[in-house]
């Protein structure tokens, strides 16, 4: 531990705490002294510090010690006085005030760091002028009457030697009213050491009268307490001396004053009244004398300052004894002086003296190094006790305050002399706002620093110098706070401090800096709107105040979502419109993937481009340049680059667009219209491009801007960055490319082959033509089935043709492109079946369903300035929301550029409410059953069922056909009967009846003249004389393969139908009201795989006479097989003889039909339903029944082979002989036999689903054999 | 009955990821950041604290004129700062563990980043209401 004498405080205390001389002089003296510009105090004092006077003491104990260092302090006796609060205050004002003007930082000096703060040492950290303030602060305090440490402890009475009757003159002066007060009211006592001086210049002649006038006074006063002093040797008085002769003098003049006078007689003091101490006040009986007299006046007033103590009271010459004990270095008489008199006071309720006293006690414990916490206590107590008292001692307070500081100070308990700063705060501001500003410092050297805590007080330091109109000051703790709040989080504590800051820079006139921190809050969304307009308004005032515009890297408002800038640009690659562009590539990329020449086409292309482009370029994009002088001519035809944001509102008409930046900006704030400027750099002639959008952002508005750039000539462009002006004076600034490569730089340099500035680079290429494409009158809502003529517009605004034109559309199943014949053809009648037209449609078909690419034909190009009008197709194929991409592949002729290619890419996204929008609604639903005739070959009974599903549409049908000229179509009964008004009503369903019989096309081809093929019902009225549609020639063919392919897997023997409406009233597009939409329901494979494939049907004679006299009857039947799959199949026939005649009876034939079981729900055919006897039918089969079975045995016989085995190819057709023999007339059965059959498994295509083999029972056939006559 | 100003939740980082006006002090626009300065300066003397004792809930760690801070350390060290004007040592204590309760479980929410601000309606609700049940 240190010597506490060495320690700050300590040094304070032996500076401050020693005796008091009071200089009482003529002006004679002063007029001396004032000649070498110094009053007579000034020119001693220096003179009353002693480091090593080295003077043996003793003082109540009788073991003496020696003093070392001894100061006393000279005041004039007008000094000696309570100062003016007033002026001190003043006093202090101007300290603080000086200290604001001197320490205040450089504009333009950076913000102090707060590590840097740390790393520096107190000394350096903290301002000097504290140290300065605190002393002064304590020193108004000085010459309180409560404390005798202050009080005189000699007086100096000093006389020239130029006064006349110069010794009545020492007389009146100690007689004068100059005395201090508390000489006279009896605080003190008048009796004080006496010392003379006699004051001779030597400028008003010899020293003879002086030497004369010192022997009279040590006659008068006494031999020791008389000295003379000789001032003012040099005679002209300007003379300088390197050494001071005199100096010696003063200060032997003052060291005999100490050491002869001063400490003698305090030794004499203390001794004398530690004797009276001790006779009246310890021991045992006097204590108790003490307290039982202190009881005795309890009735006394309880005022703030107790009783008066007059100084011949025990109490205040306790508190002498006290206090000349320490000032004389023992402290062990010291400490127990006061301790005695605290309770006293504390009794006596005069608790300004026992804070006093208790202050003491603190101090004193602190200078013996002991009970440290004791020490402390009693500051505390203290302190406490004063705050207690009110405002009236808050100058106490405030010194006790200071004081218990230094000595946590010393102990290093920082902390917690930051917490004392804080409580000395009292009512006096700018008292507070230094305190303050020390115990943010305090929380600053603190270990671990508290910084937060740092800020805190500083910011509380600094509100209260702005109370107090010191701004330099405020700033001043505000920068300071600011470099501990950077980056923070805590939004309200970073707007207040930037707003503050910016606030009173302003008031100083110096806006640059108020601007750059009003910029800070800018931002601020979580304050409320008044504090948001405050801070705007407040930005703004300033900024106007400045007439300049300021260029702002950083501005925040608003607030542009960067991550949302999106630069598109076209290079072989163009779009029909923003929203195509904004599509992802890679479904441009699979989309084009069959129509780019090669699958290298980049890598070929950027081969090419590597030779003609400088290197360090390689990695940039490409994009075309306009022609150099169009710059009057409408950007149309320039080329492009383009920028966009994700999700936008597109504004802009489709033809208009070259290059777009969208940059998404957003206000968050309340007010206000902004001017926003987006601007460009390109180093095309090294010039900046401006572009610039005005906008106006209301408060929390989000905004889309999207800007264009339309190179001119060839070059490289740079997109630098955005620029925005707010309120026409402040301009936000973004650079693009700097923040592409902070980013990159964070990332690591992952991905060093590709850096995102390069993404902002371009080299401008020449001009190349560049197709727009456009389809009008695509609907935007229509019903499942529409089926329109559309028009593909090519447009080719350049110089130069274009050719090889190729197209793909992602979804051929709604959109198809025809063939040009149709181009303008009048719809719907285009599509009636004509006669004799070449049916030679389906091969195309499949070619073109399998490449999904559509070739232009080689001869078509579009010339310059010129379009192309292609036609296509459209087919609402599903209800639902379609989207459709379509990209058209052109080359260029004659043009020599890199770029041999271009696609052109439209998109018509439908979930869009776009121009283009189409919502493909729910209109009919169709569906078909078939089931088949089972004694009939390949005949099926087809049953329609359609449901209207629109809610207010009418439909009215049309035509029903099957596709692929195999099929038969025909109808059951007359639609009259079903459908009277051929309309179909919104909700109605209807339910319609046809055979279906299969035409047999290889065997019989010569004869299938497509006229005599029923593959068309028409389903209108009777009358009408409008003509079928034709299902097999595109483009119904064409969407008829797509909807197979969609609608599932194609297998053997299915049946494909298309059911055609028409809509006449045009009310859902208005586009054609006249001419009636047409309708296409596409049902495909409506299966036949549930049924067996084998077929068969048994032909002969149905009735026969025969002479059974003469011989039994032979009958020749005939059975058909057919094959209807795609297996190559082995047939088994068995015949076999009824074992009894009991399984011949006819209710059993029922169910040993061919016909599954669950069919027989459906329809199944009444046997021999042609037959003209069948009334009759019933009656004689009973009647044979019954005959067979009395005779009980067979009435026929199977002939011939009783097995055949035979293959048939797929769909082949054989025929088998079979013979019976019939012995008696009657109806006969012939149905027992049975057909096994066994396919044979093709690979791979069989679907399990088919049965293998099977074996089927005799179909009914009943033969009548007649006797003849 | 306690009138508490301002409740905080403050990250390890030192971060507010929560913040709520709660109790019925008078909410006075000028010093609307008050709450914030005393709060966050309360974060120094949390950092000493927190390494000292094992209970979670530090009362009145700190004060502010009439004004006193009371926190409670999770064992992630996410600090709940409660700024209140008196002492009702069982409404907070209470306060804190329900909190500490709805804490968690929006730390179970997968896509709840910890560290990051705590955004949910819910929560807020929550807060709310366990501040009027017992602060």
């Amino acid at each position: 531990m240190v010597d506490p004498a060495n320690t700050p405080l300590g040094k304070m205390l032996l500076e401050e705490i020693t005796p008091v001389v009071m200089v009482l002089c003529t002006p004679l003296v002063e007029e001396s002294c004032l000649k070498n510009g110094l009053s007579f105090v000034q020119m001693l004092s220096p003179f009353c510090d002693f480091t090593n006077i080295d003077v043996p003491v003793r003082t109540a104990s009788d073991q003496p010690y020696r003093l070392h260092k001894f100061k006393i302090r000279l005041f004039y006796a007008s000094d000696i006085r309570q100062p003016n609060l007033e002026v001190a205050k003043e006093r202090l004002k101007q300290v603080i005030t000086k200290a604001g003007e001197d320490d205040f930082p450089e504009i333009y000096s950076d913000l102090p760091q707060v590590n840097d703060l740390l790393s520096r040492h107190e000394s350096e950290i903290l301002p000097t002028w504290f140290q300065f303030f605190n002393k002064e602060l304590v020193r108004t305090l000085s010459f309180s009457d409560h404390e005798a440490f202050d009080h005189p402890v000699a007086c100096l009475l000093v006389v020239s030697s130029r006064d006349e009757e110069s010794i009545n003159r020492f007389i009146d002066l100690f007689n004068t009213n100059k005395l201090p007060s508390f000489l006279s009211d009896g605080a003190m006592d008048p009796k004080v050491l006496k010392h003379y001086l006699l004051v001779h210049d030597n400028q008003d002649g010899a020293s003879e009268k002086a030497t004369k006038i010192l022997t009279e006074m040590r006659s008068t006063f006494g031999p020791n307490d008389c000295q003379l002093l000789c001032i003012n040797s040099s005679q002209d008085g300007q003379t300088r001396h390197k050494d001071t002769p005199w100096s010696t003098f003063i200060k032997n003049l003052m060291q005999e004053l100490s050491s002869k006078h001063i400490i003698p007689y305090m030794e004499q003091k203390i001794r004398l009244l530690n004797q009276q101490v001790s006779s009246t006040r310890k021991g045992f009986r006097n204590q108790f004398k003490n307290l039982w007299w202190r009881k005795g006046k309890e009735d006394a007033l309880d005022t703030t300052n107790g009783p008066v103590y007059t100084f011949s009271s025990i109490e205040s010459q306790i508190r002498v004894l006290g206090d000349y004990a320490f000032m004389l270095r023992d402290y062990e008489l010291a400490v127990s002086s006061y301790r005695l008199i605290s309770t006293d006071y504390k009794l006596d309720k005069a608790w300004k003296r026992y804070a006093g006293v208790q202050e003491m006690i603190g101090l004193t414990y602190f200078m013996l190094d002991q009970s440290r916490k004791e020490a402390e206590y009693c500051m505390e107590n203290a302190f406490n006790t004063y705050l207690k008292l009110g405002s009236a001692v808050q100058q106490n307070a405030t010194r006790c305050g200071l004081w218990w500081i230094e000595m946590l100070k010393t102990r290093n308990q920082i902390k917690e002399a930051a917490t004392v700063y804080f409580r000395i705060c009292g009512e006096d501001l700018l008292h507070s706002a230094v305190m303050l500003e020390q115990a943010s410092f305090c929380y600053l050297l603190s270990k671990p620093p508290m910084l937060h805590k740092y800020g805190f007080h500083l910011v509380l330091s600094g509100d209260h110098y702005k109370k107090c109109d010191q701004i330099k000051h405020a700033i001043r703790t505000y920068r300071n706070a600011v470099s501990v709040y950077r980056g923070t989080t805590w939004n309200l504590i970073k707007d207040r401090v930037h707003f503050h800051i910016g606030q009173w820079y302003a008031s100083l006139g110096m806006y640059d800096v108020a601007v750059t921190h009003m910029l800070e809050i800018l931002a601020s969304s979580h304050q409320s709107k008044t504090s948001q307009e405050l801070f705007l308004r407040d930005f703004l005032h300033i900024v106007q105040k400045t007439g300049k515009t300021f260029e702002v890297l950083k501005l925040q408002l608003p607030v542009i979502n960067i991550s949302s800038l999106k630069v598109i640009f076209e290079d072989h690659r163009t779009y029909a419109s923003p929203a195509a562009a904004s599509i992802k590539e890679g479904v441009w990329r699979s989309l084009e993937e069959d129509m780019i020449p090669s699958l290298s086409a980049k890598s070929n292309w950027l081969d090419v481009q590597s030779k003609l482009i400088p290197r360090k370029y390689k990695e940039s994009n490409i994009c075309v340049a306009g022609e150099a002088n169009s710059s009057n001519v409408e950007p149309q035809n320039d080329e492009y680059k383009t920028s966009t944001s994700t999700g936008y509102v597109w504004l802009l008409s489709t033809y208009m667009y070259n290059a777009y930046i969208y940059i998404c900006l957003y206000v968050l704030m309340c007010v206000y219209v902004f001017t926003i400027i987006l601007s460009f750099g390109r180093d095309i002639n090294s010039s900046l491009v401006l572009l610039e959008v005005d906008f106006s952002l209301e408060g929390g508005e989000t905004i889309l801007v999207q800007l264009t750039v339309t190179p001119r000539v060839e070059g490289v462009l740079t997109i630098v960055g955005v620029k925005w002006k707010l309120s026409s004076s402040v301009v936000g600034l973004h650079n693009f490319e700097s923040n592409s490569v902070n980013k990159r730089i964070a990332k690591g340099r992952r991905k060093p082959k590709h850096s995102p500035s390069a993404d902002l680079k371009f080299i401008v290429i020449k001009s190349l033509p560049r197709l727009q494409g456009f389809i009008p009158s695509l609907p935007e809502k229509t019903y499942a089935g529409d089926l329109r003529h559309l028009v593909l517009e090519l447009n080719n605004q350049s110089k130069f043709p274009v050719k090889n034109l190729k197209m793909k559309i992602s979804n051929p199943r709604f959109l198809n492109a025809g063939n040009q014949s149709y181009l303008n053809v009048e719809f719907s009648a285009c599509l009636e079946k004509k006669l004799n037209v070449e049916q030679s449609g389906g091969h195309a078909n499949a070619k073109k369903m399998l490449q999904n690419v559509f070739h232009f034909p080689e001869d078509i190009s579009v010339q310059e300035e010129t379009s192309l009008s292609w036609p296509l197709w459209f087919h609402a194929a599903v209800p639902g929301n379609i989207s459709l991409y379509i990209t058209v592949y052109y080359e260029m002729e004659n043009v020599s550029s890199i770029m041999k290619f271009r696609t052109l890419r439209m998109h018509y996204n439908l979930n869009f409410a776009l121009t283009f929008a189409i919502y493909v609604l729910p209109s009919l639903d169709v569906s078909f059953e078939l089931s088949p005739c089972p004694s009939r070959l390949e005949e099926f009974l087809l049953r329609m069922d359609v449901v209207n599903k629109t809610s207010s549409e009418c439909f009215q049908i049309h035509q029903l056909s099957s596709v692929g000229q195999q099929w038969d179509v025909s109808l059951l009964q007359p639609v009259d009967s079903i459908l009277p008004s051929q309309s179909l009503f919104a909700g109605q369903v209807l339910s319609c009846f046809f055979m279906l019989k299969y035409h047999r096309k290889s065997s019989t081809s010569e004869d299938s003249n497509p006229l005599f093929l029923q593959s068309d019902v028409r389903l209108g009225p009777p009358g009408n004389s409008e003509a079928l549609f034709d299902v097999c020639s595109s483009p119904l063919a064409d969407f008829h393969d797509y909807e197979r392919l969609y609608q599932g897997m194609s297998c053997q023997g299915n049946v494909d139908f298309v059911f055609i409406t028409q809509l006449w009233r045009g009310n859902i597009d208005s586009g054609a009201p006249h001419r009636p939409l047409l309708f296409s329901h596409h049902v495909c494979h409506s299966s036949l795989s549930s049924f067996s494939p084998i077929s068969w049907s048994v032909d002969g004679p149905r009735t026969i006479q025969h002479n059974f006299s003469a011989s039994p009857c032979g009958v020749n039947l005939k059975m058909t097989i057919n094959n209807s799959s795609d297996a190559a199949s082995s047939v088994h026939v068995k015949t076999f003889d009824p074992p009894s005649s009991n399984s011949q009876s006819i209710d059993a034939t029922a169910s040993q039909s061919g016909l599954p079981l669950e069919n027989q729900a459906g329809w199944f055919s009444i046997p021999a339903v042609n037959d003209t006897k069948v009334i009759t039918t019933d009656a004689l089969a009973k009647r044979i029944t019954k005959s067979v079975s009395l005779e009980s045995a067979p009435q026929f016989i199977w002939t011939g082979s009783s097995s055949t085995k035979l293959k048939l190819q797929p769909r082949a057709t054989a025929e088998v002989p079979l013979q019976i023999c019939v012995f008696a007339p009657g109806i006969y059965d012939l149905s027992n036999y049975a057909l096994n059959w066994n396919l044979a498994p093709i690979e791979e295509s069989q679907g399990e689903a088919n049965k293998s083999s099977g074996e089927c029972q005799g179909y009914p056939y009943y033969l009548t054999v007649l006797q003849s006559t | 009955m306690t009138t508490a100003a301002c409740f905080i939740i403050a990250s390890r980082n030192d971060i507010p990821i929560y913040e709520a006006e709660v109790g019925s002090a008078a909410k006075r626009e000028d010093a609307a950041q008050l709450p914030q300065f005393i709060l966050q300066a309360a974060l120094d003397i949390v950092q000493d604290l927190a390494w000292t004792t094992s209970a979670m809930i530090l009362k009145t760690i700190d004060k502010f004129n009439d004004l006193v801070v009371s926190v409670y350390v999770t064992d992630d060290h996410t600090r709940f700062m409660l700024l209140h004007d008196s002492r009702s040592d069982d409404g907070i204590k209470s306060f804190f563990q329900e909190v500490h309760e709805l804490y968690i479980k929006s730390l179970l929410n997968p896509l709840y980043l910890p560290g990051s601000r705590i955004t949910s309606s819910h929560f807020d609700t929550k807060v709310g209401a366990l501040a009027r049940k017992y602060l």
